[in-house]
């Protein structure tokens, strides 16, 4: 369903992906692993065209995104089509804060599909109610804590009715007694089948929920395997001295690390 | 020294040239909130030629004194066929100048919004027009409300300058009668009470309009924006 081809970027000098070749099928979860500076948030900014790539496609539905057959760039409106297929859920949320709660899991269908505002309403406070936020519709994101500000930016992205949903380190900024909510959303939707990639240092949810893992490091994809196998049996060099560093500095297992939660 | 019966007399006239002032006040600055969004736009745009020449009339005002602006729209521009009656060629001048001002002010408020914000509404697959319109500008616009606030106070202090091409505004109003009387002592203290009268109220206003914008969107009392950037009603939130 989202196949990425040949991928290559880099900023200035900084070469971030390299020949990046990956395929993700319908439904499947596929959690991404690596240090810091590896290109794993790269690689997700690529796929929704918010990074444009130097060479390489993305390819979605079995099409060629963002790029004509000559291989030219599209046009602003229909790479914004393309996006909005795609759900993208940002390290900081990134909710607008001027709009209210409701206002924000609206802004899709309202500003993009242009649906009729009874059924986007009527579909924003069903999705409120199923991030548990129900009771928040008409605050402000300011009066959320960050925990419930990512679940509402999940359900803003959920509004679009995407093919697959894209999640940055959606964790990574929050307390860590808010990470367990955020992490039982996304874990009803991908029991609900959608497809999910998901960047992040959650090892013990990955391990929980994935079907597939990618190790990342120096803006290639090290390894790639189902979560037994890359966090049990791990084949590269780099994979276990990474899995290593990590384990040492919590100490505890991935599968006890997200069994708590 | 002071003559009450003198101040009284002039009274009369002088609040009809305060009148003139602020009539200038709000058309002008309502223009120049307008005109300065597009400039602002203008300057971001795509377009390179349209971008060369908006920026070309930002420096070309913000370079020369107002004054001096004035005076060559009414005493100057009539030698090429353009004659403007003093109060349209105060009324463009003004706006011309107040209009580059607060596109940078814009700009600087445009530039202050998250990148992520542009990033997360185009991921929900918003067109960059629409990103603007619906996240940039409402979060921008309200950022810069205060500088929006004092530039249009400043506006209202600058008509003072309009005297210059004999609009009848209130400094204007007030030489004609200081020069009949003799009474310059008197007249101008009414004319100097008169601006403080409007200006210090306004700069109260801005400072009220400061301290809303720091408290926060979920403030009871909220700014409603409009994306042209006039302040379009303020609603209370049940």
């Amino acid at each position: 369903m989202i196949e990425v081809r040949a991928l290559t970027k880099s900023f200035d000098d900084n070469t971030v992906l390299t020949d990046v070749s990956l395929s993700i099928a319908h439904g499947e979860v596929v959690g991404v692993i690596g240090p810091s500076g590896s290109g794993k948030s790269t690689l997700l900014r690529c796929i929704n065209h918010l990074e444009q790539p130097d060479s390489g496609d993305i390819v979605i539905d079995g099409e060629v995104a963002y790029k004509d057959a000559r291989g030219r760039s599209l046009s602003a409106a229909k790479i914004a089509e393309t996006r909005g297929s795609v759900g993208m859920v940002f390290q900081h949320f990134y909710l607008f804060p001027h709009m209210t709660v409701l206002q924000n899991v609206c802004s899709g269908p309202r500003f993009v599909t242009k649906t009729d505002r009874r059924d986007y309403e009527q579909k924003a406070g069903e999705l409120l109610e199923r991030v548990g936020l129900s009771e928040k519709a008409h605050q402000y994101p300011e009066q959320l804590s960050g925990g419930q500000q990512q679940r509402v930016a999940i359900a803003r992205a959920l509004a679009m009715e995407p093919r697959a949903m894209l999640f940055d380190e959606p964790t990574s900024a929050l307390d860590p007694e808010l990470v367990g909510d955020v992490l039982a959303v996304m874990r009803t939707l991908a029991d609900a089948g959608m497809t999910m990639v998901i960047v992040t240092h959650e090892m013990g949810f990955v391990r929980q929920v994935a079907d597939r893992v990618l190790f990342m490091d120096e803006g290639r994809i090290v390894e790639d395997g189902t979560p037994e196998a890359l966090f049990d049996r791990p084949q590269q060099e780099r994979t276990r001295a990474f899995l290593s560093s990590i384990l040492s500095h919590t100490g505890e297992a991935p599968l006890e690390q997200g069994a708590g939660k | 020294m002071f003559n009450p019966e003198m101040a009284q007399d002039a009274l009369s006239t002088l609040l009809l040239g305060l009148l003139i002032t602020v009539e200038l006040t709000l058309l002008c600055g309502a223009s120049s909130l307008v005109f300065g969004m597009f400039v602002a736009l203008a300057r971001m745009s795509h377009i390179r030629p349209l971008r060369l020449v908006v920026s070309g009339y930002v420096q070309l005002v913000r370079a020369t004194p107002l004054l001096i602006q004035l005076i060559y729209i009414y005493y100057a521009l009539p030698f090429v066929g353009i004659r403007l009656s003093p109060f349209m060629s105060a009324y463009l001048g003004l706006t011309l100048n107040v209009s580059a001002y607060l596109a940078e002010v814009y700009r600087s408020g445009i530039e202050a919004v998250p990148r992520g914000q542009r990033d997360a509404a185009a991921a929900l697959g918003m067109r960059p027009s629409v990103i603007m319109a619906r996240v940039v500008l409402p979060q921008g616009i309200r950022i810069v409300i205060p500088a929006l606030g004092n530039y249009m106070v400043s506006l209202f202090k600058d008509t003072s300058l309009a005297a210059v091409i004999t609009v009848q505004e209130m400094l204007f109003a007030g030489q004609i009668y200081a020069a009949r009387t003799y009474d310059y002592f008197t007249i101008y203290t009414v004319v100097f009470v008169l601006y403080f009268a409007v200006g210090y109220p306004a700069i109260r206003l801005v400072m009220l309009l400061e301290k809303k914008v720091k408290r926060g969107y979920a403030d009871r009392k909220r700014l409603l924006m409009t994306p042209t950037g006039d302040v379009a009603a303020m609603e209370v939130r049940p």
